[in-house]
C-alpha cells in the first residue's frame, strides 16, 4: 500500500471530515423526528403527522405534496418527515434578535463554542476499526490510498474527547451571562455547576474500560473488547455503564437532569434570549452531544463496531471469506448501537420527572463519584488478577 | 470584596408554569426564595359586578367562566344559592343527576391538576395520560349540555333536560376503565424516586396555618383536617351517598397528591352510587318565569374540587337582579398560602407549590 504524501493525507482528512459532518447532520434531524414519534407513542398519540401549517411558501408546498401522498394509509403516518426540513428552514429564516443590553460579542460567540465543541469530538471517534475503504485506482490523485475509520486515529483519543467536550460548557455559561437577563443567568449558573460536577464521575467511569483494555485509543479499545474475553466491556463494567449513562444524561442536559433549561422553572434557561439560527446551534449542539455520548458508550461499553462479544467475533470472521468482513457491517453495528442509546434518551424523557437543582448536585457528589471510584478500583483489581 | 445581593425576579405573568396569568414577585438568594409575593388581577373581568346587572337566571353563565376547569361545580353552587334565596325545592332525580355531574367534574378538575402538576415537575407523559381520560368526561359534558368546558349545566330549580339517551352507558363505560387508568398514573408517580424527592417535605403548610389562612379543599385535608362540605353540610344528594373523606397528615406536596388521588377513587364511588340509585321523576321544579326574592341574603357553600366555593347573594325586594353578589373563590383564598409554602424553598419548589395549590386564575381574579 502506498504511503500518502502530506497533500494527499490532508485531502483524505478533509473527505473524512465531510463524511463525519454529514453523518452528524443526518443523525440530528432524524433523532429529532424519532423523538417526536417515540415520545408520541409513549404518550399514546401519533407524534408529528403534518408540516407546519398553511398553504404558502416552501412548507405549504411540502404540506400539499405530503397530503396528496398521505392519502395512502401507511404514508399518512410519515407525513411529518418534511417537518425536519421545515424546522431548519424556519430557524434559518427567523429574525435573529440580539437583546439591546447583551454583550454582543460573547452573545454571538457562545452558540459557536457549543456547536464546535460538540462536532470536534467526533474527530477521535472511529466508526470502523482499521481501514474504512480504499480509493479505487482510477480516483484522481488518491488512487489506492486507504481511508481509516476515524478522522484522527490518535493514541490519546479519550483525553481529546473529554477535553474538547468540556469546552462546551463555556458556550452555555457565556450564553447565560451575555444575555444580561435573569432567567438565562440562573440557567447558565446551574449548568456551570452541573456540567463541571458531572464531568468528574463521567471521566472516572470511562477510565475503568481504559484500565481493563489498556488503551486510550477509541478503535483499539473496541477491538480489544470484542476480540478478547471481556465481553464488550459491558459485563464486567455494568455499574460503570450505568454511571456513565447517568452522567451522560446530565452532560447533555436531558431529563431528568435538564436543569439549565428546565422549561417549567426557567422558561427556556440559558437560551431564553436566543432566536433564529443562534438558538438552532444550541439545539443542534444538544442533539450532537447526545450522539457523542451514545457513541462513546457504544465504543467503551458495547464493543464499538463489533457485533459479538466474548471473542465470538473472531470465530465468525474465520468462518467467512477474508474480504467478507469489510467496513460496511462494522459501521452499521456501530450506528445501530448509537441509535439504541438515543432511543434510551427518549424513553427516559417520556417516563420520569425532573430532579431539583440541589438534588442533581447531591446525586453527583454523594453517589456517582464514590461509586465511580469504587468501580475503577474494582476494575484495577480485575486487571491485576487476570 | 464581593458584593452580596439578592436578585429580584418576576415569575410570570407569562411563564409556562404559573397556570395562567399569575405573577409572583420573588426575591432570590442564589436559588433560595427569601421573599415571595403573588400579584393577581391580570384576568379580572368584574364577574361579580356583571352579575349584579343581570337577572338571577343569567348569572350562571358567568360562574362557568370563573374556574373554567370545574364549571359544573360552580354552576351547582350558584343554582343552590339561588334556590336557597327563593325557597325552591329541587326534585330528587335532579339532585342525583347534579351530584353525578358534579363528581364527574371533580374528576376532570383533578385530572387537570394531576396533568399540569406532573408536567411542572417534568413528568410529561402523565400529562397526556390524564388528558386522555378527561377527554371522555368532556364528551359526557357535551352529551349532557352541548358544551364541553363552559357547561351552564343546571337551571335554578333543577335541570333543563333529563339525561340524554346513552349517557348512562357512557358513564358506566368510563367507570369501568377509570380504576385501571388511576393505577397507570400511580405506577408512573407514586413510588417514583424522583417524584417523591420533588414532593415529599416540599411546600409544607401545617393545619394551624391552613386554618388561619382560610385554606380549604384537598390542601387542608392533606394537613389532617377532615373538613369536606359534602360531609359536614351535605347538599345535593351527598347526604344519601356513602363515601369517605381521604386525609393525610404529612401536609406536604406528596400528601396532597395522595389525597387528590384518593378523592378521585371516592368520586368514582359516588358516581357509581348515583347511577345505581337513580330515582325516577321530574327534573325541574315548578318555578315562576320571573324570580323576585323575598329573603334578603344567603350564603351557600359547596365543595368545589379546589375547596369551599361560597356564593353570597343579596336580593332586593322587587328587583330581578341581585343587589350584591360575592364569590368566596377557593383558589383566591388558597393562593394566600403561597408565600408560606414557598419562602425558604428553592426556585424549583415554587413550581411544585403553585401546582399543588391547583389554582385557576379565572377564579382568583374573577
Amino acid at each position: 500500500m502506498p504511503t500518502p504524501t502530506l497533500l494527499q493525507s490532508i485531502a483524505i482528512t478533509l473527505i473524512q471530515c465531510v463524511l463525519v459532518v454529514l453523518f452528524v447532520f443526518v443523525v440530528v434531524p432524524l433523532t429529532v423526528f424519532a423523538e417526536r414519534k417515540v415520545l408520541g407513542h409513549i404518550q399514546q398519540r401519533l407524534g408529528s403527522t403534518r408540516v407546519a401549517s398553511g398553504h404558502i411558501g416552501v412548507t405549504g408546498w411540502m404540506n400539499r405534496g405530503m397530503w396528496k401522498w398521505g392519502r395512502i394509509p401507511v404514508l399518512s403516518y410519515w407525513r411529518g418527515i418534511p417537518g425536519l426540513v421545515a424546522d431548519v428552514l424556519k430557524l434559518i429564516l427567523k429574525e435573529d434578535i440580539i437583546p439591546a443590553k447583551a454583550d454582543k460579542f460573547v452573545f454571538f460567540i457562545a452558540p459557536a463554542i457549543s456547536m464546535v465543541s460538540a462536532v470536534v469530538v467526533f474527530a477521535a471517534i472511529s466508526f470502523v476499526p482499521g481501514t474504512f475503504f480504499i480509493f479505487p485506482a482510477w480516483f484522481p490523485g488518491l488512487g489506492g490510498l486507504p481511508v481509516s475509520g476515524g478522522i484522527a486515529d490518535i493514541n490519546v483519543g479519550l483525553l481529546w474527547i473529554l477535553g474538547v467536550a468540556s469546552v462546551g460548557v463555556y458556550g452555555i455559561v457565556l450564553a447565560g451571562w451575555a444575555s444580561n437577563s435573569k432567567y438565562p443567568l440562573l440557567g447558565g449558573l446551574r449548568s456551570a455547576a452541573q456540567m463541571v460536577s458531572y464531568e468528574v464521575p463521567l471521566a472516572i467511569s470511562l477510565l475503568a474500560p481504559v484500565v481493563l483494555t489498556g488503551s486510550l485509543n477509541f478503535g483499539e479499545m473496541a477491538q480489544r473488547m470484542a476480540t478478547g474475553t471481556s465481553a464488550w466491556g459491558l459485563v464486567p463494567q455494568v455499574f460503570g455503564f450505568l454511571i456513565y449513562l447517568t452522567c451522560g444524561f446530565a452532560e447533555t442536559n436531558r431529563l431528568p437532569f435538564d436543569m439549565p433549561e428546565a422549561e417549567n422553572e426557567l422558561v427556556a434557561g440559558f437560551h431564553t434570549e436566543y432566536s433564529g439560527m443562534k438558538f438552532g446551534f444550541f439545539y443542534l449542539a444538544e442533539y450532537i452531544n447526545m450522539t457523542v455520548v451514545s457513541a462513546l458508550a457504544a465504543g467503551f461499553f458495547l464493543g464499538g463496531s463489533w457485533l459479538l462479544p466474548f471473542g465470538l467475533q473472531g470465530l465468525v470472521n474465520q468462518l467467512l471469506p477474508a474480504d467478507a468482513w469489510i467496513a460496511g457491517p462494522h459501521a452499521i453495528f456501530f450506528v445501530a448501537k448509537i441509535i439504541f442509546l438515543l432511543f434510551t434518551y427518549i424513553w427516559v424523557r417520556g417516563t420520569i420527572p425532573r430532579y431539583r437543582y440541589d438534588q442533581v448536585m447531591s446525586v453527583a457528589w454523594k453517589y456517582l463519584i464514590p461509586l465511580a471510584l469504587v468501580n475503577l478500583l474494582l476494575a484495577a483489581f480485575v486487571r491485576c488478577a487476570v | 470584596m464581593f458584593k452580596n445581593e439578592e436578585m429580584e425576579i418576576n415569575l410570570g405573568p407569562q411563564h409556562p408554569s404559573t397556570h395562567g396569568v399569575l405573577r409572583v414577585k420573588l426575591r432570590l438568594d442564589g436559588e433560595t426564595i427569601t421573599h415571595c409575593k403573588p400579584v393577581i388581577g391580570y384576568l379580572h373581568r368584574g364577574v361579580e359586578k356583571i352579575c349584579e346587572n343581570q337577572t338571577f337566571f343569567q348569572g350562571q353563565v358567568w360562574t362557568d367562566r370563573m374556574d373554567y376547569c370545574s364549571a359544573v361545580a360552580n354552576n351547582l353552587g350558584w343554582a343552590e344559592a339561588n334556590e336557597k334565596l327563593f325557597g325552591i325545592t329541587v326534585p330528587r332525580r335532579a339532585q342525583y343527576i347534579r351530584t353525578l355531574l358534579n363528581e364527574f367534574n371533580r374528576l376532570a378538575s383533578h385530572l387537570i391538576w394531576l396533568a399540569t402538576h406532573a408536567l411542572d415537575i417534568g413528568a410529561m407523559t402523565v400529562f397526556l395520560y390524564a388528558f386522555r381520560e378527561r377527554e371522555d368526561i368532556l364528551d359526557m359534558n357535551e352529551a349532557f349540555c352541548g358544551s364541553r368546558l363552559t357547561t351552564t349545566a343546571f337551571r335554578i330549580g333543577g335541570l333543563r333536560e333529563d339525561m340524554p339517551p346513552g349517557f348512562e352507558k357512557m358513564a358506566r363505560k368510563f367507570l369501568a376503565k377509570f380504576p385501571t387508568c388511576l393505577e397507570e398514573y400511580e405506577n408512573l408517580l407514586s413510588e417514583n424516586r424522583i417524584w417523591k424527592k420533588r414532593t415529599v417535605g416540599v411546600a409544607m403548610l401545617s393545619a394551624e396555618d391552613a386554618i388561619a389562612l382560610g385554606v380549604t379543599g384537598p390542601v387542608l385535608r392533606a394537613a389532617g383536617v377532615p373538613y369536606d362540605i359534602r360531609k359536614a353540610f351535605p347538599y345535593a344528594a351527598y347526604g344519601e351517598m356513602d363515601f369517605e373523606v381521604p386525609t393525610q397528615t404529612a401536609a406536604d406536596t406528596y400528601a396532597r397528591y395522595l389525597v387528590r388521588m384518593a378523592e378521585m377513587r371516592q368520586s368514582a364511588r359516588i358516581i357509581q352510587q348515583c347511577l345505581d340509585g337513580m330515582p325516577e321523576g321530574p327534573v325541574m321544579a315548578k318555578i315562576p318565569k320571573i324570580l323576585k326574592p323575598e329573603v334578603n341574603e344567603v350564603y351557600h357553600a359547596t365543595e368545589a374540587p379546589k375547596g369551599e366555593i361560597g356564593y353570597y347573594l343579596v336580593g332586593e325586594k322587587g328587583s330581578t337582579n341581585p343587589y350584591r353578589f360575592h364569590v368566596r373563590a377557593p383558589g383566591f383564598i388558597n393562593l394566600q398560602s403561597l408565600p408560606k409554602m414557598a419562602e425558604g424553598g428553592l426556585i424549583a419548589d415554587i413550581v411544585a407549590a403553585i401546582g399543588t395549590l391547583d389554582i385557576v386564575l379565572g377564579e382568583i381574579d374573577r
